[in-house]
């Protein structure tokens, strides 16, 4: 549907009932004003050769220039609804994005992470209520025997671990060089990194431990180690190589625990003692990071 | 060109962007993105603004936020779309922090029937009546009325408290009723346009 | 801190760096200017540590260093000297789900680009001048070794760096790609300082203006290309046979052989020296000490 254009200051519309090109440059300029404008717009609206005369008549280098950045944010990922639902509490974008870069956040791994604590311990379970095999075990089925939470006290921290340890060592990161040559606050870079592998590990081991028989404070007594484990792979990683500073945090756990499960008192490596045992590791540990914090920026090369 | 073919060919390209053809984006925006700038530049004299807008209007497109469910024109889905990231963008730079609500889809293109009102009306008696209200009443009205924007949404283009943009609308209808209302010339018109030309 | 970018340049001195028992840079002394300084070396020569310790990514063993009049060893002009850094490490590595632009999207973020605006804007540029707008939403583990390499040298322009450090950035390119590379360093804008490592002496002859020659761990030469040429002056001849006086001796395309010695015999045909035949030249000799 096409309409007429007497115009607002004479005939300056085409007999064919489009808008004429003085009338077109001067929509584009801003200098047509008034009611003649909406016409013009209206017109628009339905006049793809209008529409296409008017983009003559704006700067070409000004749309090329979106155009491009449009291309590139169109190739962006866009996230999914958990960074979206971080962006709304605030968290900066550019955080978010880091996170992208992390592999102990990716769906692979978290799978990964999610299937082996639910065989561990849905083997505990499975064998506590007697659907599974005792296998030599002592305790009438609907008994709990400690023996059972072995495995999962054990692999469970230790997974906490290796997703931290992810997070922060060079041999899972391609771009390492890049990141320690970039004026990005390395600090920044390794908190935002591991805090995240962190709170989505403990949130799966939490998450199983309550599928454990078990008990009731159990899942809570597991983060006490996990973060104690995890600040002192980090503050061992700024004063030698950091893979071995993770193998000895993963060592330090696992000698302890097996030597409680063969004594039969597994429970004993999350109760009170140990509990403080932790704290004192965790405090430690933290004073080392704040103390030599500076070692992140330059990379670990030494 | 025949408007039939390029309003179909609008609807293609806009289908196959919600499939993820980058070229359809890229050919969508060459379409469009001219007379989208210059309209966007008519409510916001902020260069840096507009073009956030008009990216980001294609970028919605792009993330399928918006489905384009056939019927109207997809230029004046385009404007809906253009209109409201140009709010958002004028929102973000002036720091404001209120949200006006939630909104998990676009609103559905307000059919275009003031358009079509206009289009005939320019040199009747509406388009001298409109013509004799003030800049700001005008705006009101455009804003409101034309561009289909809630009072809230108004406030933030013109850039003025939400109760101005009420009482300039009023003010603005009752210039035109009056207008209307009175004989098409003769002396009588001087007291409506004097009263439409009032203060803020 | 004041800051002299327009006259100041980068400035080692007595560099030394060991890994274990091997030396990897010992005493090493340069000057690098505005404009294209290329590092000419075989492997194991100390280009990667020299350019990783200009890059602020290693520290040497003793020597000092000085980027724009800013010591590295100081934690607040390091950060100043890594603002104004493009790096390109050797056998850059990438998370392979990444696409071409989410990874430079996270390079641009490392250099502190925070504003999602300006990131997008800076990394359309760098696509631009590399030629990779096309392949933006490529996943980069689909692409072949040259496209890498170029979105390797991508990343290091994000953010106009005014030092760009690029380590073996020739590597894997095929002629043309090469071609389209010196276009791109010899139009950069601003001016920045650019070194280069590569062990093609014919890369040096087409882009650099100022050479170094780094052999186990030393300068050898410093330099222009044609001087680096002129030392092999009168050293190097063409003969119908092959010449066991020769140190260096090969058969050309056109059957004749072409020989690099200190003693030409009599009468030999003398031909005009390249880059090649006086690095070759200075690498023998090193090799001999």
């Amino acid at each position: 549907m096409t309409s007429s254009f007497p115009g607002p200051a004479g005939p300056v519309a085409g007999a064919d009932g489009h808008a004429g090109e003085d009338l077109l440059a001067g929509y584009a300029a801003g200098t047509v004003d008034g009611v003649a404008v909406w016409s013009v717009e209206a017109h628009l609206t339905r006049c793809a050769r209008c529409r296409a005369a008017l983009s003559a008549h704006v700067d070409a280098e000004r749309l090329a220039g979106n155009r491009s950045v449009l291309l590139v944010r169109a190739a962006l990922p866009e996230g999914g609804r958990a960074r979206r639902l971080l962006c709304r509490c605030g968290v900066p974008d550019h955080l978010l994005r880091l996170l992208v870069a992390t592999p102990s956040l990716r769906r692979s791994w978290l799978l990964s992470v999610a299937g082996v604590l639910a065989v561990v311990a849905g083997e505990a379970a499975a064998v506590t209520h007697g659907w599974l095999g005792s296998g030599g075990h002592m305790v009438p089925p609907g008994m709990l025997d400690p023996g059972v939470l072995a495995p999962f006290l054990l692999v469970a921290p230790l997974l906490v671990l290796a997703g931290v340890a992810a997070a922060f060592l060079p041999m899972f990161d391609p771009a390492y060089r890049l990141a320690v040559a970039a004026p990005f606050s390395g600090v920044t870079l390794l908190l935002v990194r591991t805090v995240s592998a962190l709170a989505a590990a403990l949130v799966a081991v939490v998450a199983a431990a309550f599928v454990l028989p078990g008990p009731g404070w159990l899942p809570a007594a597991l983060l006490l180690p996990s973060l104690a484990l995890c600040a002192f792979a980090l503050a061992a990683a700024t004063v030698t190589d950091p893979r071995a500073a993770a193998v000895t945090a993963a060592a330090l756990w696992a000698l302890p625990v097996l030597l409680l499960a063969a004594a039969h008192v597994p429970l004993l490596i999350v109760q009170r003692n140990a509990q403080f045992a932790c704290a004192a590791v965790l405090c430690a540990s933290a004073l080392v990071l704040l103390a030599r914090h500076d070692r992140f920026d330059l990379g670990w090369t030494r | 060109m025949r408007p039939g073919a390029a309003e179909s060919d609008d609807v293609a390209l806009l289908r196959a962007v919600a499939r993820g053809e980058e070229e359809a984006l890229a050919a969508l925006y060459d379409r469009h993105a001219g007379w989208l700038t210059v309209r966007l530049t008519r409510r916001c004299a902020m260069p840096d603004v507009v073009d956030q807008a008009v990216q980001d209007t294609f970028l919605a497109l792009w993330r399928g936020a918006c489905g384009y469910r056939g019927g109207g024109d997809v230029a004046a889905f385009i404007w809906g779309i253009g209109i409201r990231r140009l709010i958002d963008a004028i929102r973000r730079e002036s720091g404001a922090r209120r949200r006006l609500r939630w909104r998990a889809a676009e609103p559905e293109v307000v059919v275009s029937a003031e358009d079509q009102v206009l289009v005939g009306v320019e040199h009747g008696r509406l388009g001298q009546a409109l013509a004799g209200l003030s800049p700001e009443l005008r705006g009101a009205i455009e804003a409101t009325v034309l561009d289909g924007l809630t009072c809230a949404e108004a406030a933030v283009l013109l850039g003025v408290a939400e109760g101005t943009v009420k009482s300039r609308c009023h003010r603005a209808r009752v210039a035109l009723r009056t207008a209307l209302a009175g004989p098409p010339s003769g002396p009588d018109t001087t007291a409506p346009h004097r009263e439409a030309w009032g203060t803020s | 801190m004041t800051l002299n970018v327009r006259t100041a340049a980068v400035r080692a001195e007595g560099l030394s760096r060991r890994y274990g028992a091997t030396r990897a840079l010992d005493d090493v002394s340069l000057t690098l200017d505005r404009g294209i300084t290329g590092l000419l070396g075989p492997n194991g020569a100390g280009k990667t540590t020299l350019l990783s310790i200009l890059a602020t990514v290693n520290e040497p063993d003793t020597g000092q260093v000085s980027v724009f009049g800013l010591d590295p060893r100081d934690a607040a002009e390091r950060l100043e000297i890594r603002r104004r850094l493009g790096y390109l490490p050797q056998e850059l590595g990438y998370h392979r789900h990444f696409t071409v632009a989410g990874f430079l999207d996270y390079v641009a973020i490392l250099k502190e680009i925070t504003d999602r605006r300006r990131r997008a804007e800076e990394v359309a540029r760098v696509l631009a001048a590399i030629g990779l707008e096309r392949r933006a939403r490529t996943r980069i583990r689909a692409l072949s070794g040259g496209l890498r390499q170029r979105l390797g040298i991508a990343q290091a322009l994000l953010g106009r760096p005014d030092l760009l450090i690029l380590d073996e950035p020739t590597a894997g390119l095929d002629p043309e790609q090469r071609l389209r590379f010196r276009e791109l360093l010899s139009g950069l804008p601003g001016d920045p300082v650019i070194v280069l490592s590569t062990h093609q002496a014919d890369d040096i002859a087409a882009i650099c203006p100022h050479v170094v020659v780094l052999l186990q761990g030393q300068v050898h030469f410093t330099g222009t290309p044609a001087e680096l040429a002129a030392t092999a002056a009168g050293r190097v001849w063409a003969a119908g046979e092959r010449d066991t006086r020769a140190h260096l001796s090969w058969r050309g395309g056109d059957n004749r052989w072409r020989h690099i010695g200190n003693n030409p015999p009599a009468g030999a045909e003398l031909v005009a020296p390249t880059v090649e035949d006086g690095y070759l030249l200075l690498s023998h000799a090193a090799g001999a000490r």
